[in-house]
């Protein structure tokens, strides 16, 4: 497949993407980074999920994130340039990080290299099912039609625990009026048109998950779908299980909820996270 | 001795007598609190009825009206608008029966008083939809048969039927233990009735001094507090409030006048006297319109910017778009903590009130009409206030669902469900479904000795109640709580959350936070500041 491909697909850790895509497609993942105190780490390089979460139950102070800088993108796009003629680099929405606009300037400063940037407007493993649909394209005109013809269908469910992480990581001033912040409710939220949306509010977790399904059943004609946790992985199996049975032929991912997103989601976080037909 | 026998009972002797009632039910109202058989602190039955009796003659002070029926109607309206807690409402109901039985006399003969207090009682019983034996409606009833019977003597006279009405009511009120057997545990008497019986018996005797000709027509000021009724709402403009009296008032042509020049309006009454209320940011201009129809008395303009003490407003209600579907929700609430709580989950009014202080319907209505939407959702909280609630449908041109939430965890449930996308309709289904799966644990103290569902409580004793049941006594709030929980079954549930009241201190919220997790590990405990009186801890178990 890469034999063919003359053009490199690029994208971020928050794209949540699995191991075996990465390796598989080929594709290159530029870290951002979570900020313990003074320690600072390079998501899923210098610090798995597993170890943020225990990290950040035990940590007294919210860990803060922040976007790879431009020179960071840009000597990921020079090494590139040594293989491919150019790239797609896609990347999480700009309204959540200033990544996109890290990764514009940074393709300035490369020259003679093609970087098309492509502002996702979501998070996660949309992402990462966009990335496979350009790896599976000939060329990058291609590749980027289909990215562009996708990311309006893109959508994230998410189902909180709790608002605490959201709300101190300051990304809930607009869902906060109906969510209401005193009683620990369990928030289903949407993310769509570059917005958080909230769609639900529930105050116990098993009669959450039921109500996220059903939000997504809604949305159904899908082409890919995929489950989301943090550190709830029996859960999340429960979750794509049912909808094997409930979506034959479809298939059903489970991916695992990185650092940075983890900061603003906390703990026990699920998603389901789709690109609609 | 010459002595004047009222032949029959007019307007004047109808308004003296319903001034003899409020004396004499002033007088011995706390007699009546005494009477709760539910040892729990709540809405006390006495300090309701004089309350709504207040409101019923407030208007009838200022008339001069010569006919029984238009003293009788101010009665209802007045009635209607300031009854508090069940019995208040059903007090209401009586005096609309009583009105309706009397429409278009000016004058009551024995015979026609006595069908009068028979058809009162008759529009309680409707007024209710599972009437019980051995309440203020058996109390009711009795009294109109008594008075019938009364009156069908050949002899038969105004104080008379009014005698064996009260009377009736008392051999009616002795009973009421053994109909029920709350009452027969707590060894008392039904205190709704008895309230009843003290409004016949202050008649009689303002009749019966009529009689001898020595009406104290200054009848003495009753102790209790005065309902207030001028109560603020947020929004613009100045609540303008004032009667008037004239000839061949037209009320429906009053109301369009007055509705072009404001919102939250309330045009009532008859045609000698009209009640008007109304926000508008011209008084000037209402005042001008209205003194065209007639005299205007009892003025009263208050700037509403300064009267935000008994509705608060949410602030937040304030910058916040308006709803897609319309809906504004209104919620009764007592507490600091509670009321923030129901204002950050997106109340648009929170009238005060609940456990010990049961809002009037006059209360609810000014906040549903105070709310920027024509569709209103009212959430009572609590049982006893359910039925004043349910008034607010008919006094508004607005269309108000009312969910009969028996509790402040039942309250949070619904509006948790509540979706600013949804049409009314559908937010009251999800509502009330959310409302019904939530348990609620009260603890509190007991009041006064008594027994009640089998147990023996003692004044002081911690007691708890599930669903408004009273289960468990005890001496310690952790020990009270892990019983009732235990009762629930624990596997069921999910969640806890423990709305700590003004009572409780760190140490008992910390004994009780950890005797939950211990016992019942697979529980989530969740604390919140209620700051609810007299209700150390409410739980809701979800």
């Amino acid at each position: 497949m890469s034999a063919k491909r003359r053009f490199a697909v690029v994208t971020d850790s928050t794209a949540d993407l699995p191991d075996e895509w990465r390796e598989l497609y080929e594709i290159s993942v530029v870290p951002l980074k979570v900020i313990f105190g003074t320690e600072t780490f390079r998501d899923r390089v210098d610090m798995t999920d597993d170890e943020f979460f225990r990290r950040l139950g035990t940590s007294t102070k919210l860990p803060t994130t922040s976007a790879p800088s431009p020179g960071e993108f840009a000597d990921v796009y020079r090494r590139l340039a040594q293989d491919y003629e150019g790239c797609i680099s896609i990347h999480l929405g700009a309204q959540l990080s200033a990544t996109v606009e890290a990764a514009r300037v940074g393709a300035q400063a490369v020259e003679g290299f093609k970087v098309t940037v492509i502002d996702s407007q979501i998070v996660t493993m949309p992402i990462a099912f966009l990335c496979r649909v350009a790896a599976e394209c000939e060329t990058l005109d291609a590749a980027t039609a289909a990215v562009e013809e996708r990311v309006p269908k893109c959508r994230v469910l998410a189902l909180l625990d709790t608002l605490r992480y959201l709300e101190m990581g300051g990304r809930l001033s607009r869902a906060q009026a109906m969510l209401g912040t005193i009683l620990d409710l369990k928030p289903l939220l949407l993310v769509e048109d570059r917005e958080i949306k909230p769609v639900d509010r529930v105050r116990t977790r098993s009669r959450a998950i039921p109500r996220m399904v059903h939000y997504f059943r809604g949305d159904l004609p899908v082409q890919h779908v995929a489950v989301m946790h943090a550190q709830a992985p029996d859960e999340a199996e429960a979750m794509a299980a049912n909808l094997r049975i409930e979506l034959p032929g479809q298939d059903v991912a489970i991916g695992k909820i990185g650092c940075v997103l983890g900061t603003h989601t906390g703990p026990k976080a699920l998603g389901l996270v789709y690109i609609k037909k | 001795m010459a002595s004047r026998r009222p032949a029959g009972v007019d307007g004047p002797l109808f308004k003296q007598a319903l001034l003899g009632s409020l004396t004499w039910l002033a007088a011995n109202h706390e007699e009546v609190n005494r009477l709760n058989v539910f040892p729990v602190p709540d809405g006390d039955t006495g300090t309701n009825m004089l309350l709504t009796l207040q409101s019923a003659v407030e208007d009838i002070k200022e008339s001069n009206a010569a006919e029984v029926s238009k003293i009788a109607k101010l009665a209802s309206h007045g009635s209607l608008m300031g009854a508090r807690g069940n019995s208040g409402v059903i007090l209401s109901q009586i005096f609309r029966g009583f009105a309706r039985a009397v429409e278009g006399k000016s004058s009551l003969t024995p015979r026609e008083l006595a069908v009068a207090f028979e058809e009162a009682a008759n529009a309680a019983y409707r007024a209710v939809n599972k009437p019980t034996e051995g309440t203020i409606l058996t109390v009711a009833r009795e009294a109109g048969r008594a008075a019938a019977s009364a009156a069908g003597d050949s002899d038969a006279s105004v104080p008379g039927v009014i005698a064996a009405a009260a009377s009736g009511a008392k051999a009616a009120v002795l009973k009421t233990p053994s109909q029920l057997q709350i009452l027969r545990e707590a060894g008392v008497v039904d205190a709704g009735g008895f309230g009843l019986q003290l409004i016949l018996e202050g008649m009689l005797k303002t009749v019966e001094e009529a009689e001898s000709f020595h009406v104290d027509t200054t009848a003495a000021k009753p102790k209790a507090a005065q309902v207030v009724l001028d109560l603020p709402e947020g929004g613009w403009g100045y609540c303008t409030e004032f009667l008037i009296e004239g000839e061949d008032l037209d009320v429906d042509v009053i109301r369009g006048e007055i509705e072009a020049m404001g919102n939250s309006v309330l045009v009532v009454g008859e045609p000698e006297l009209v009640k008007v209320h109304v926000h508008t940011d011209d008084p000037t201009a209402v005042i001008t319109k209205a003194g065209h129809f007639g005299k205007l008395l009892k003025l009263n303009v208050g700037d509403m910017d300064t009267q935000h003490k008994r509705i608060l407003d949410s602030e937040a209600a304030a910058g916040r778009p308006p709803r897609a579907n319309g809906v504004g929700l209104v919620a009764v609430v007592a507490g600091s903590g509670l009321v923030d709580i129901f204002r950050g989950l997106g109340v648009d009014a929170i009238v005060e009130g609940g456990q010990t202080m049961n809002p009037s319907t006059q209360d609810m209505l000014t906040a549903v009409d105070g709310v920027p939407y024509d569709e209103v959702i009212l959430l009572p909280n609590n049982g006893n206030v359910i039925l004043a609630a349910s008034q607010v449908r008919g006094l508004t041109k607005k269309k108000v669902h009312v969910i009969e939430t028996h509790s402040v965890p039942q309250g949070v449930a619904a509006v948790v469900a509540f979706r600013p996308e949804r049409s009314g309709a559908a937010n009251m289904a999800a509502m009330k479904d959310e409302a019904a799966r939530v348990q609620t644990i009260e603890v509190t103290h007991a009041v006064r000795d008594t027994r009640s569902n089998g147990l023996k409580v003692k004044k002081g004793d911690v007691i708890g109640l599930i669903n408004n049941r009273l289960e468990f006594a005890g001496t310690d709030y952790a020990e009270v709580v892990n019983k009732a929980l235990g009762k629930l079954g624990p596997d069921a549930y999910e969640l806890v959350t423990v709305y700590r009241g003004q009572g409780a201190s760190d140490d008992e919220l910390a004994n009780l936070e950890s005797a939950i997790r211990s016992n019942f590990p697979g529980l989530e405990v969740e604390i919140q500041q209620g700051g609810q009186q007299h209700y150390p801890f409410i739980l809701s178990v979800e």
